[in-house]
């Protein structure tokens, strides 16, 4: 019995690699402190770059703001705009991060030697993403509580359940997003241009910092196609507007659907590349 | 016995540098092209990260009396025009210091050094100018541009005339075997290659002196074998090398004269033949053994007739080098078969070898070159 | 001794070096198409919002509030410009010290640094291809935010150019002192990144800097680069500039002469300490 092999797979030896995977990011992240320091600036300081504009276009004493309220239905466009920005961030954190997290260990040459252990290869993503998501909650605390201080507008407003309903439905969305992302990114290569592409297109069909409806028809047919859409507008009309489950319930059933759907692209992505990676054995290259 | 040891080497190795030396009275003879005089670099030893800010960085603040630490230790050594000279030492010795502040990189605390007869210090431009070197291999030059488009660049930043830059990068790539791929992206070359394109750029302007941080680290060993080669094709049209290896044989394959370095020092600088001449009253006794007991070694250590010891682990197969140095080891040799069989460990394999420059080294020092 | 010396040093040897390194980065910039693309999609990307934000207060008359700050009804035009202004003051903080810094990170800082060139050269060459790509780039973006957005000058363009150019000047001095900066640091991302949002935001790129908090618009004034783009905005679509549009051209020119000295100077001493300390390539 000398050569009995140590491993011994079960389902809680996999559940141990994906915590050790995430305990693995958490480690470099603590690393980098400087992380830290970006998640409490950001908060604050990206919206303030369509905040200022929007105040300049109020005019003073807000004289122009009738068209806004009527299009938005509220006249409070700082919360209106924190919110659309609040999770465009939270996607771009996670694109950067669970998106590039494989993309990262290939160019440092690490990949390889995580996807030679005997684990399910989808253990190490979704242990890293775990990490990620901490840190994500982190950042979403943090700017609900700088936006407290530092704006003076509350954005943990009307019906609170209604609001982390939103939010947890938003979250296997963004991470089935970044898993596809992630995947795509193992194969193209070009991790920059590729995390602009995707961020672009929430700043720009979502309605980030406007209503949708001032789109013109074709990009709000693409609007409709993206969860984020949904959310915003669930978001903004509860908080800002104190929106009932009735009002919500559309954008809330197509987040649930998003919610499904994407996090099984995002594995079925994984799995394309995994495949792939082991036909034409590209993985160690970058 | 270390300390014996040393001094009983020191007294040959002293004369051996006299004879070797052409004009006895003066170390700067007509001939000598890289000239270093008590060259020592210290730098302010790094303290715990707080310290490392960006202010004290830029030196404006303060945090206590700097530790030091001496990277190069006050060394001296000529180099004679057409020779190859090697910095032989472990990593960490101190020899890419050396080489960086020849090479105008970086500024030396204290000392002289002068190639082709300008100073390092007072005259970088000229010393520049004078001075090709391969300092980090494969990565010194850029990836995403060509062969050709790297040396035309360097060409430039030599201020070397188009007219003569032209062919002169013509006929380099010619030399080194890379006019067939020279318009392709250089990341796409072997490693080889690219070692070869980065040689091509120190060669560019032609000067009389190279310098190569271990150059062949890192390749195969079939083009190692190709780049010594170079290196002595190199010699041969009349330039000095300087090169820097942890490579014994390499250095004894390619140096004309060696100088080994251990904790930013050179303590001994002579031919590979001399070097090795210098301890050859020396036996050394190498044993392959298998099932190396724990306490061998110190047995073997205290045994009347033994200099040193030494241990190497066998990557391959998990057996042990064992490296006797003796006085005498027709009298010992018994005696350590013996105490081996004691032991319970099996010998493979017993010679009586002739010292290499590594026997050398560890005899000046009591360390492996490497590990 | 075969050795005759190919090395033959004059003025046109510097220039000849100069344009040299300008070629090897816009060389680099050619070999990575996507990323040129994406500079020219990625301003039209951070517009989008911004016009239909435009879009979402605009009133029969156009952006009537903004017009009670600035002037003009035309906040689009006055955006796009200061887009393209901050494309430089970017290029800036993103081209100068991180290309430096990536080649002393992959090893061929040394290389270069060991020719017989004096290292404020190399941020020279880099200036070059910095400027002319930038503005090669402005030209794409412009032309297409006109086709998207629409874009309209009222005002005279030549003397735009007597505050474009010391601001120019001004910036690139800046980016001599930043380069050096960032080669001292192991991980300047955010800071830059944080930084260059910052000075854009403060120095009112896409808005008038009336807007900004009492705390603020001190800070955005004691910017000189808030003048730069407030003047560039005055002569090309007479808007009603922060004071006399002449006064804000000397503020500009003595910022030109200040930001010169000040970054070649703290390059000389960046580079000083490098050639102590050797952190050039080690990293």
């Amino acid at each position: 019995m000398a050569d009995a092999t140590l491993v011994h797979r079960s389902l809680r030896s996999e559940l141990r690699a994906m915590l050790a995977s995430a305990n693995k990011e958490w480690v470099i992240f603590r690393r980098y402190p400087s992380w830290i320091i970006a998640f409490l600036v950001w908060p604050v300081l990206f919206p303030l770059a369509y905040v200022f504009p929007a105040r300049a276009l109020a005019g003073p004493q807000g004289l122009a703001l009738s068209t806004f309220s009527r299009l938005a239905g509220t006249r409070d466009y700082v919360s209106f705009i924190v919110i659309g920005t609040t999770i465009y961030m939270w996607f771009n954190i996670t694109l950067w991060d669970v998106g590039l997290l494989l993309r990262n260990e290939q160019m440092r040459g690490t990949l390889e030697s995580n996807w030679l252990c005997p684990v399910w290869r989808i253990s190490i993503l979704l242990g890293g993403s775990l990490t990620k998501l901490l840190t994500a909650i982190f950042f979403l605390a943090a700017t609900i509580l700088e936006c407290r201080l530092l704006f003076g507008i509350q954005l943990l407003r009307g019906n609170l359940l209604l609001l982390l309903v939103s939010l947890i439905l938003l979250i296997p969305c963004i991470y089935g997003l970044g898993i596809a992302f992630g995947s795509l990114v193992l194969r193209f290569q070009e991790s920059n241009a590729l995390v602009l592409f995707m961020r672009g297109l929430v700043a720009i069909f979502c309605g980030m910092t406007f209503p949708v409806t001032v789109l013109p028809h074709w990009m709000q047919i693409v609007a409709a196609w993206l969860p984020f859409t949904y959310a915003m507008h669930a978001i903004r009309a509860v908080s800002l507007s104190q929106a009932n489950f009735a009002a919500v319930l559309p954008d809330l059933e197509h987040l649930l659907a998003f919610a499904i759907v994407l996090p099984i692209i995002g594995y079925a992505a994984f799995r394309f590349t995994e495949q792939r990676a082991r036909r034409t054995g590209v993985l160690g290259h970058y | 016995m270390e300390r014996e040891l040393a001094t009983v080497l020191d007294a040959p190795h002293y004369q051996a540098e006299v004879v070797a030396d052409p004009a006895p009275d003066n170390n700067r003879t007509p001939a000598t092209i890289v000239d270093v005089q008590g060259l020592s670099k210290i730098y302010p030893k790094k303290t715990t990260s707080g310290a490392t800010g960006i202010w004290s960085k830029l030196g404006l603040r303060r945090s206590g009396p700097p530790e030091q630490f001496v990277a190069v230790d006050a060394i001296s050594f000529s180099i004679q025009a057409g020779e190859i000279f090697g910095l032989l030492g472990p990593n960490g010795a101190g020899k890419t210091t050396t080489i960086r502040m020849l090479c105008t990189l970086l500024e030396p605390t204290g000392g002289l050094a002068t190639v082709n007869g300008y100073d390092v210090q007072r005259q970088p431009n000229m010393v520049r100018q004078n001075l090709g070197a391969v300092l980090t291999g494969e990565r010194s030059i850029y990836w995403k541009l060509t062969g050709r488009e790297n040396l035309q660049y360097f060409a430039a930043l030599y201020h070397i005339p188009p007219a003569l830059a032209k062919p002169r990068i013509n006929e380099l790539l010619e030399r080194l075997d890379l006019s067939a791929r020279a318009d392709e992206y250089v990341e796409r070359y072997s490693t080889g290659m690219k070692q070869r394109i980065a040689i091509a750029k120190a060669l560019l302007a032609n000067p009389p002196v190279l310098l190569l941080d271990e150059p062949t680290t890192g390749l195969d060993p079939q083009s190692a074998r190709n780049l010594r080669e170079l290196i002595l094709e190199i010699k041969r049209e009349g330039r000095t090398i300087l090169l820097t290896t942890h490579y014994m044989e390499e250095a004894d394959q390619l140096c004309d004269r060696i100088g080994i370095v251990d904790t930013g020092k050179i303590i001994a600088l002579d031919t590979p033949a001399r070097l090795k001449a210098s301890i050859q009253q020396l036996d050394v006794i190498q044993a392959e053994v298998e099932n190396l007991g724990p306490g061998l070694l110190s047995e073997i250590n205290i045994l009347q007739g033994a200099e040193r010891v030494m241990a190497r682990d066998n990557e391959s197969d998990g057996s042990c080098t064992i490296s006797l140095h003796t006085l005498d080891s027709r009298a010992l040799l018994p005696t350590v078969i013996d105490l081996i069989g004691t032991h319970a460990g099996r010998i493979r394999h017993v010679q009586v070898a002739r010292p290499t420059l590594e026997d050398v080294f560890i005899a000046l020092t009591g360390k492996q070159l490497r590990d | 001794m075969d050795y005759t010396p190919l090395t033959a040093i004059s003025t046109r040897s510097y220039v000849r070096a100069i344009l040299a390194i300008a070629k090897k980065d816009w060389l680099h910039f050619l070999r990575y198409p996507l990323e040129g693309m994406f500079r020219i999609i990625e301003p039209v990307m951070w517009l989008t919002p911004i016009y239909f934000l435009g879009q979402s207060f605009a009133t029969s008359n156009g952006a009537t509030g903004f017009a009670a700050y600035v002037g003009t009804v035309d906040y689009m035009s006055f955006v796009l410009i200061g887009g393209i202004i901050s494309s430089y003051v970017s290029a800036v903080f993103w081209g100068m010290g991180f290309s430096l810094k990536h080649e002393m990170d992959t090893g061929v800082l040394e290389s270069n640094w060991m020719a017989p060139v004096p290292r404020p050269l190399f941020l020279m060459g880099q200036t070059v291809a910095s400027l002319s790509i930038t503005s090669l780039n402005s030209v794409v973006v412009l032309f297409l935010a006109w086709r998207i957005f629409g874009f309209h000058i009222t005002g005279h363009l030549l003397p735009a150019l007597l505050a474009v150019v010391p601001m120019l000047v001004a910036l690139y001095g800046f980016g001599f002192a930043f380069a050096g900066l960032v080669l001292l640091l192991k991980d300047a991302n955010t800071m830059v990144d944080v930084a260059n949002f910052m000075v854009i935001g403060l120095a009112g790129s896409q808005f008038p800097v009336q807007v900004l908090p009492r705390f603020l618009l001190p800070v955005a004034l004691a910017l000189p680069l808030t003048y730069g783009y407030d003047a560039v905005r005055g002569y090309l679509l007479n808007t009603r500039t922060l004071i006399p549009i002449h006064y804000e051209i000397v503020i500009l020119l003595v910022f030109m002469v200040f930001m010169t000295i000040v970054g070649s100077a703290f390059f000389r001493r960046i580079e000083r300490h490098v050639k102590m300390r050797g952190t050039l390539g080690t990293h």
